[in-house]
């Protein structure tokens, strides 16, 4: 992307890819953007042992579906906004809707529903099979404003691949 | 004897044990991100505690803890404190929760004290309170809701 151009879909896909990569805990857990557009973020968490919370029932814990979705809802936030703040998680809700199993990737997929000058509102879903959605999320994320946002920000997002100024 | 949730005598036992270790090694995710167990000073139940481990990191720019990573610590507490605070044993299945993100989580040791708001025949209700420095100034807040299952019926 060159400067003062508006962002493509792909532009934005791989500065979210940088996003969940510069966090150590979805870099770490392999955590993959697969599609960013204006109707939403969407994301693939590879299966690993490590994602479990009941080893002898083989059942995902909940909370890698929490995280799953904070992560998601909060990177569906950037596109959406006029330019790139820090915007950190205000409250999040996740309903339960049947147990994540054992061996297969978990996708991840968050729109925007809503942004004020001071919040984002945001809801997400989570499925490893079409059509039976594991979990639902709604997150509410707070604008920083550009005041709180640290300088070059948005410049880390969209830096070159061999660019590591 | 398989250990495990799902095995009713090995889950009475480790109950009236009161050994949450055994629980926790049952959940590898509790373990990857460093969550245990101590007996609370100030009183009967359990303190947990979130290690600030460099894979928790959500933030690197503040740097602060992932949301996510203290959302799963605090259901994990719930949970935990639920199954030995049931006047049975019980294997709580979750059902929802809600977090309030009260203040940045530094990469600093965490801890959470629950308290079991309601014990009904097939619901519970916990409300879990995570800080850093003083439990007086708290990072977050949840509550939950879980189904009790029984451990005799399979599938619970």
């Amino acid at each position: 992307m060159t400067h003062g151009q508006t962002p493509s879909d792909a532009d934005w896909r791989r500065a979210l890819t940088r996003f969940v990569t510069v966090i150590p805990h979805t870099r770490e857990l392999g955590l993959e953007v697969l599609e960013v557009t204006p109707e939403g973020t969407t994301m693939r968490l590879p299966w690993c042992d490590d994602l479990l919370g009941d080893s002898a029932r083989e059942l995902v814990h909940g909370g890698v579906l929490a995280m799953l979705l904070d992560t998601v809802c909060g990177s569906a936030v950037l596109p959406a906004l006029p330019a790139p703040e820090v915007c950190p998680t205000l409250d999040l809700r996740v309903d339960h809707f049947r147990p994540a199993v054992a061996g297969r990737a978990i996708f991840a997929e968050a729109r925007v529903v809503r942004v004020t000058e001071s919040v984002v509102f945001t809801e997400g879903t989570l499925w490893q099979e079409t059509g039976r959605p594991l979990a639902r999320g709604i997150g509410n994320f707070v604008r920083l404003g550009p005041r709180n946002t640290p300088q070059g920000f948005a410049e880390a997002l969209f830096a070159e691949e061999n660019d590591h100024a | 004897m398989r250990e495990g949730f799902d095995n009713v005598e090995w889950l009475a036992r480790t109950r009236a044990e009161g050994d949450v270790e055994a629980w926790l090694a049952m959940i590898p995710y509790a373990r990857r991100i460093g969550v245990s167990a101590v007996s609370d000073p100030q009183g009967e139940g359990l303190l947990f505690r979130l290690d600030p481990r460099e894979g928790n990191v959500g933030n690197v720019l503040l740097p602060a803890l992932h949301g996510g990573v203290v959302a799963a610590f605090m259901e994990t507490a719930a949970t935990l404190d639920l199954m030995l605070a049931t006047r049975a044993p019980r294997l709580p299945r979750i059902v929802d929760i809600s977090i309030d993100y009260l203040r940045t989580a530094r990469v600093a040791p965490t801890l959470a004290r629950c308290s079991l708001l309601r014990e009904g025949r097939r619901m519970g209700n916990v409300h879990v309170c995570a800080w850093q420095e003083s439990e007086a100034v708290p990072v977050a807040t949840a509550r939950l809701h879980f189904v009790l299952g029984d451990p005799a019926k399979p599938g619970a």
